[in-house]
C-alpha cells in the first residue's frame, strides 16, 4: 500500500520518482520503460505467475519479478540486459510450447504482441515444439456471451482476479492439475454458473483464451473505424464506455480504464447491450395517424401538423391545456431545450418525466431536510466508508458497478446493513438483513432512532452546531419515536428486537456511514415519510456533513439526475430554483431573450397529475420525449383511457413503443449513440456523451426537432450549431453547472456543484453548510401509518415489483439485445414456497394475477427470496404488465406513486382458459 | 438426498471446505461427489460453486465423476513405472474391461492412476479403498480382482 511519500528509485540508470509502496512494475511501465508481464494488471493484486518480468535488484540475489516488488526509498533495478531478455525469451518460448497459436483477429493478444517482439513467432525461432494438439484442449462455449478457450489461457489468473478483486463475483476458479488445469465457472458449465456476463474478465485477459461471443464472426479489429469514448445509456451509474466501430455499426463495448466512475468496469447491459443501436426496428421516419394507422411522412408535414394542432390547443383551451414528459434518457441538452420549449413555446409548467415515479419522495425528503436531492458523496466513497446501510434498493442487479465499489469495501472491513423485504443478492454479502414486512419502514427506523437515544449514541454537538432548533427539535424527534420500543418495531416489521438494535449500534458507531436508499423507500404512499425517518436517523447521530459519511439515491436512468438539474420540473427552473422566484424568471427570460411575463410562474401538473387532468379533459396535448408510460405508469387501464381521450398526443422516440400506438404523430429520434451531449450521473458527474455512428433513416437529435418545431409554432427558442452551445447556455441558466464546460470534461467529468471556470468540483455536499436557507438541517419527525392498501380475504397477497439486471425500465432498449434476452427474457412472480403449497401451484405454472384495478397472466416462481404473503414481480416485461396492478393513488408530499405495494390474488390459468385465449 | 448432517458438523467456514468434502464423499457410500452436495456446500459456504468444484478437480482423492464401489489407484510415479506399471495397466485395463479412468459398467471399480503411494519398496503398487497391495503381477491381480468380484 502506498503511504503518500514519495522515494527515488533507479531504473537502468534513470532516476525515477514514485509513491513510496507503489508497483515497481507499474512505476517502470508510467516511465515509459517498458519491461514485459502477462499476468500483471494494474487494477489487479500482483500474482508473479507468469515470470516475464523478471529483473536485477541491488543487494538481492538472483532474478526478481518486478511485478512483486514494493517500491522504496534507493531501489536500484536493473530492466534490460541481455541475460533477462535471454530468460525472458526462454520463458516466452516455454509458454508457447502448450500454446495454441491461431489468431483470427477478434481480441486484442498480448501475448502475441510479445511473442513478436521477442522474434518467436516464427516455430523455427523456438526452442521447444508445440504440443498443443497433443493436449486435446477443452473449451467452454456454453456462456451467452463470452468463450472460453483452455488451449489459448497462459494461467495468468488476471480473469480469476478480476472477478474477484473487481467484480467482487468470484465465479472463476481453476480446475484440475498440471497440463490439464484450465480455468472454470460453476461446475465447469458457465452457463449454469453464477457468472452474470459482465464481461470484466475478458477485458483483462491477455490472450484469447476469454472472448466476447457478440459479433465474434464479422469483428476484425483492424478493421475497426473508430473507437469513441461515451456514456452508458442504461444505469445511473454512468460507467464511461468505448465503442467500437465497425462498418458503421457499434461491434464491441469496452469499459474506459482511469477515469471516475467506472475505471475500467462494466455491467453486462453495459458491455452487451448496445445491440438495440442498429436494431431494424428503429424509427427511421416520421409516422402520422391517418384512419387509425401510422403511415410514414416527411418531416415537413409532421413537423407543420403538430404545430397546427398544438398551437390550436394552446390558443383555444390556453397554455395549460397542454403538457409534455421530459425524459431520462435523452441528454442534458435535449432536455434543457425541452423544459424550455414547453415552458417558451407551450407556455406552461406542466413539464415533468420520470423521476417522479422513482425518487421523487427521495428528493422532496432530501430537499426539505438536507437542501439538496442529490447523492452526497462519490462512487469510490462506497469502497472507502466503514458501514453503509443499503435499504429498498437491489443493488447488485440495479446498480452493479457501484455494488462492486461496496463489496470491494466489505472485502476490507466496512459493516453492511441490508434493508429489504426480499432477498436481493447483496444479502450475501451483509452482516446484517433486516426483512421488514412491506410499507413497514417508519417503525422500523424509528425505532433503531429510539435505541440511538436509549444508549445515547446521539451526536449532540452535531446536532447544536448543525440542525435547526438543536436540542429542542431532538427531543421533538426523541417524543415521537418514544413509542418504538424493539418489541413493539417487531410486531409492526417482524424484524427481530435483537436485529434492530445490533443494526441501531452498528451504524450509530460507525466512525463514517453511508445510507443507499432506493426505490423499496421511494415508491410508496409514505415515500416521503419513509426517506426523512431514514433521514433523521442520519441527522441525530452525525452520519453527514463529513466525507464518506451522507445519504446518496442511486438513480435509475443514465440521466435522471441531469434531467432535473436542467430543469424539466413542474415546480423547478434549472439549477432547482423555484418556478416562483420571480427574480429567477426575470433572469431566465432575460437569458431566453424573452419578456418575464411569457414564463409561466404557477407550478404546473406532475406525471401521474398530468394523466389524471388528461382524464378529466383539462390536459388536450401531450408532448411524450422518450418515455413509456404505457409500461412506467402505476394503473395501466387508467392511463390508457387518459392517453385515448388525448385530443392531440406526440411521441418521439427511437422504436415504436407500447405509448406510440396512442400517438397521433411519432417521431423518430437519434439514439445515445448517435449524438453529442451530457449525462449527469448519480454521483453528480457531469459526462460526455459522444457520437460514434449515424442515426438510421431521416432519425434526428431530440433538441434540433424542439428547435425547429419551436420555429414552426412562432416562438423559436434559440439558434444552436451544436449540442456544445446548449451546454453552454446551461451553465449560464444553472449556478451548480456554471463551471463546467465541454473543455473541462473532454477526458474525466466533474461534479457539481462547480459554480466557476476554476473551481474542481464537488465530490462530497455539505462539509461545511447544508444547502437550507440558514444552512442547518431540519428534523421531520414521523409517524409510522398502516398501509392503505393491505392484504385481504378476496386479495391475500402484497405485490412488490422491481428490476433484473438483463433487462432495462421499460425494455424498450434491453429487449432488442439477443445478448441480454438469453439471461432473462420472460416474466415471472416470485411466491413463496409455503404460500405455493399452501395454493397447491407449484413451480413453473402458468398463473393469473388480478385485483380491482386490473389483472396479468405470468409464470410461478417458487422461491424464498420473498416472505410468505408477498410476491414479488419484474415489471420490465409488458405482456405481463404489473402496473396493470398497481395504483394510481399518490404519496401527498411528492406525488409519487406506490409500485411497491398492491394487493391481488393469484390463480391457476387452467389450460382450458390458455387454450381459449 | 442433500447432505444437511454431514455440513452442519462443521462450523460455514471457508477453510472447512476440504473437509467437508472428504467427508461427504466417503459418507455417502458412493465414493464421488454428486452436483447435488457440490451445490449444498456452496450454498452452506456462502462461496460460488467453482470455488467448491476447482478444489474438488484439484485433489486426486476426491471426484466429481461416478465412480465404482471399490476405486483402484494405480501408481505411476517414476519408480512403479520402472517396475512395470505400464505393463500392469494394460493386464488390469484387460481384467475390468475398462481403461484408466472409466468405471466398470456394473459400477463395481473404477480405474484411476495416482502419485507416488509411498510403497516403492514393493513397486508397482496400488491401492484399492485405502488398503494396499504391492509387488504386482499378473497372477495377484486376478486373485486380488476375483476376490472383490466375489465379495
Ligand atoms: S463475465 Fe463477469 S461475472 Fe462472469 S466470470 Fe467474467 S468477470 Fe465473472
Ligand atoms: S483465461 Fe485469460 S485471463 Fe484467465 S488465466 Fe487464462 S489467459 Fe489468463
Ligand atoms: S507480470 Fe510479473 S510475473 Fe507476470
Ligand atoms: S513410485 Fe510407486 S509407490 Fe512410489
Amino acid at each position: 500500500m502506498s503511504t503518500g511519500k514519495r522515494s527515488t528509485v533507479h531504473i537502468d540508470g534513470r532516476e525515477i520518482s514514485a509513491l513510496e509502496g507503489s508497483n515497481l512494475l507499474q512505476v517502470a511501465r508510467e516511465n515509459g520503460i517498458d519491461i514485459p508481464g502477462l499476468c500483471y494488471h494494474k487494477r489487479l493484486s500482483p500474482t508473479g505467475a507468469c515470470r516475464l518480468c523478471v529483473t536485477r535488484i541491488e543487494g538481492r540475489p538472483g532474478l526478481v519479478m518486478a511485478c512483486t516488488v514494493a517500491v522504496r526509498e534507493g531501489l536500484r533495478v536493473t530492466a534490460f540486459d541481455d541475460e533477462l531478455e535471454e530468460a525472458r525469451r526462454h520463458t516466452l518460448d516455454y509458454l508457447l510450447a502448450e500454446h495454441d497459436d491461431d489468431y483470427d483477429g477478434t481480441w486484442r493478444d498480448e501475448l502475441r504482441e510479445l511473442t513478436d517482439r521477442y522474434g518467436l513467432t516464427d516455430p523455427a525461432a523456438r526452442r521447444y515444439p508445440n504440443i498443443c494438439r497433443e493436449i486435446g484442449y477443452h473449451a467452454d462455449e456454453s456462456s451467452p456471451v463470452l468463450t472460453y478457450d483452455a488451449a489459448k489461457c497462459i494461467k495468468c489468473f488476471r480473469c480469476i482476479k478480476a472477478c474477484e478483486e473487481i467484480q467482487g463475483k468470484s465465479v472463476l476458479s481453476f480446475s484440475e492439475r498440471g497440463i490439464a488445469s484450465h480455468i472454470i465457472a460453476g461446475f465447469d458449465r458457465w452457463e449454469e454458473s453464477e457468472c452474470d456476463g459482465c464481461g470484466e474478465c475478458v477485458q483483462l485477459c491477455p490472450t484469447g483464451a476469454l472472448v466476447e461471443k457478440p459479433h465474434r464472426a464479422t469483428i476484425r479489429l483492424d478493421r475497426l473505424e473508430r473507437k469513441v469514448i461515451s456514456t452508458c445509456p442504461y444505469c445511473g451509474v454512468g460507467c464511461q464506455i468505448e465503442l467500437n466501430v465497425q462498418e458503421g455499426r457499434i461491434v464491441r463495448v469496452n469499459g474506459v480504464e482511469d477515469f471516475s466512475p467506472n475505471y475500467g468496469r462494466l455491467c453486462v447491459k453495459g458491455r452487451f447491450g448496445c445491440d438495440f443501436v442498429a436494431h431494424p426496428a428503429r424509427l427511421t421516419t416520421p409516422l402520422v395517424r391517418r384512419q387509425g394507422e401510422l403511415v410514414p411522412v416527411s418531416w415537413d408535414e409532421a413537423l407543420t401538423l403538430i404545430a397546427e394542432r398544438f398551437g390550436a390547443i394552446r390558443d383555444g383551451h390556453g397554455p395549460d391545456a397542454l403538457a409534455g414528459y421530459a425524459s431520462a434518457k435523452c441528454t442534458n441538452e435535449d432536455n434543457y431545450l425541452f423544459q424550455k420549449f414547453v415552458r417558451r413555446v407551450f407556455g406552461t409548467n406542466n413539464l415533468d418525466y420520470c423521476t417522479r415515479l422513482c425518487h421523487a419522495s427521495t428528493v422532496t425528503a432530501m430537499l426539505r431536510s438536507i437542501g439538496d436531492g442529490a447523492g452526497t458523496n462519490s462512487i469510490e466513497d462506497f469502497a472507502r466508508t466503514d458501514c453503509l446501510f443499503v435499504t429498498g434498493n437491489n443493488m447488485i442487479e440495479t446498480h452493479p458497478v457501484t455494488a462492486t465499489y461496496v463489496k470491494a469495501g466489505v472485502r476490507t472491513g466496512m459493516k453492511l446493513i441490508v434493508c429489504d423485504p426480499k432477498w436481493t443478492p447483496l444479502v450475501k454479502h451483509a452482516h446484517i438483513w433486516l426483512q421488514p414486512r412491506l410499507g413497514t419502514d417508519v417503525a422500523l427506523l424509528n425505532g433503531m432512532i429510539r435505541q440511538i437515544f436509549e444508549e445515547d449514541l446521539v451526536d449532540r454537538q452535531f446536532v447544536d452546531e448543525r440542525i435547526q432548533g438543536g436540542q429542542d427539535a431532538l427531543r421533538e424527534l426523541r417524543l415521537q419515536v418514544e413509542a418504538y420500543t424493539p418489541e413493539v418495531v417487531e410486531t409492526i416489521t417482524t424484524v427481530p428486537a435483537d436485529l434492530l438494535v445490533e443494526a441501531a449500534r452498528t451504524y450509530a458507531r460507525a466512525p463514517t456511514a453511508m445510507i443507499a436508499t432506493g426505490m423499496g423507500m421511494s415508491q410508496q404512499v409514505t415515500g416521503t415519510n419513509n426517506v426523512f425517518a431514514l433521514i433523521n436517523m442520519m441527522l441525530i447521530t452525525g452520519q453527514i456533513g463529513r466525507e464518506r459519511c451522507g445519504i446518496d439515491p442511486p438513480r435509475g436512468q443514465n440521466n435522471v439526475q441531469g434531467a432535473t438539474d436542467v430543469g424539466c420540473s413542474p415546480r423547478l427552473f434549472p439549477g432547482y430554483i423555484p418556478v416562483t422566484d420571480e427574480a429567477n424568471r426575470t433572469r431566465m427570460a432575460a437569458l431566453w431573450g424573452v419578456s418575464g411575463e411569457v414564463l409561466p410562474a404557477d407550478p404546473g401538473l406532475s406525471t401521474v397529475e398530468i394523466m389524471h387532468a388528461a382524464h378529466e379533459g383539462r390536459v388536450r396535448g401531450l408532448y411524450i420525449m422518450g418515455e413509456n408510460p404505457m409500461v412506467t405508469d402505476p394503473d395501466l387501464n387508467h392511463t390508457r383511457e387518459s392517453l385515448e381521450r388525448l385530443d392531440f398526443l406526440v411521441v418521439q422516440d427511437i422504436f415504436e413503443t407500447e405509448t406510440t400506438r396512442y400517438a397521433h404523430v411519432v417521431l423518430p429520434a437519434a439514439s445515445f449513440a448517435e449524438k453529442e451531449g451530457t449525462f449527469v450521473n448519480s454521483d453528480r458527474r457531469v459526462l460526455r456523451v459522444r457520437k460514434a455512428v449515424e442515426s438510421p433513416g431521416e432519425a434526428r437529435e431530440d433538441w434540433r426537432i424542439l428547435v425547429e418545431l419551436a420555429e414552426r409554432m412562432g416562438a423559436p427558442i434559440g439558434q444552436y450549431e451544436s449540442a456544445r452551445e446548449i451546454f453552454e447556455e446551461i451553465a449560464r441558466a444553472a449556478p451548480m453547472l456554471g463551471g463546467i464546460s465541454y473543455g473541462r470534461i473532454e477526458t474525466e467529468g466533474i461534479q457539481w456543484p462547480c459554480p466557476a471556470a476554476d473551481h474542481p468540483g464537488t465530490a462530497t455536499l455539505f462539509l461545511e453548510r447544508f444547502n437550507t436557507p440558514d444552512g442547518r438541517a431540519i428534523l421531520n419527525p414521523v409517524d409510522h401509518v398502516e398501509p392503505g392498501e393491505r392484504s385481504s380475504e378476496r386479495f391475500p397477497f402484497i405485490l412488490n415489483s422491481g428490476r433484473l439486471l438483463y433487462q432495462y425500465h421499460s425494455a424498450t432498449m434491453s429487449r432488442r439485445n439477443n445478448s441480454l434476452n438469453s439471461f432473462v427474457n420472460e416474466s415471472y412472480v416470485l411466491m413463496n414456497p409455503l404460500d405455493a403449497r399452501r395454493q397447491e401451484l407449484s413451480d413453473g405454472e402458468r398463473v393469473r394475477l388480478y385485483n380491482g384495478r386490473g389483472e396479468l397472466t405470468t409464470t410461478l416462481r417458487a422461491s424464498k427470496e420473498v416472505a410468505p404473503g408477498e410476491l414479488f414481480m419484474p415489471w420490465h416485461f409488458s405482456e405481463s404488465p404489473v402496473n396493470n396492478l398497481t395504483r394510481g393513488e399518490l404519496d401527498p408530499l411528492s406525488r409519487i406513486a406506490p409500485f411497491k405495494l398492491s394487493a391481488c390474488a393469484v390463480e391457476r390459468v387452467s389450460t382450458h382458459t390458455v387454450r381459449g385465449q | 438426498m442433500v447432505p444437511t448432517q454431514t455440513l452442519r458438523k462443521h462450523p460455514p467456514l471457508q477453510e472447512n471446505l476440504l473437509l467437508i468434502l472428504h467427508e461427504l464423499q466417503n459418507g455417502s457410500g458412493r465414493n464421488y461427489l454428486t452436483e447435488e452436495d457440490l451445490q449444498a456446500v456452496a450454498e452452506y459456504l456462502n462461496i460460488t460453486r467453482a470455488a467448491v468444484y476447482g478444489v474438488a478437480t484439484y485433489y486426486s482423492m476426491l471426484s466429481v465423476k461416478p465412480r465404482g464401489r471399490h476405486v483402484i489407484r494405480l501408481c505411476k510415479s517414476p519408480v512403479c513405472d520402472m517396475m512395470g506399471a505400464p505393463g500392469v495397466t494394460r493386464i488390469l485395463e484387460e481384467l475390468l474391461g475398462v481403461a484408466v479412468g472409466e468405471t466398470t459398467p456394473d459400477g463395481v471399480f473404477t480405474l484411476e492412476e495416482s502419485a507416488c503411494l509411498g510403497r516403492c519398496d514393493s513397486a508397482v503398487s496400488m491401492m484399492i479403498d485405502g488398503q494396499y497391495y504391492g509387488a504386482l503381477d499378473a497372477p495377484a491381480l486376478a486373485r486380488i480382482i476375483g476376490r472383490f468380484r466375489r465379495g
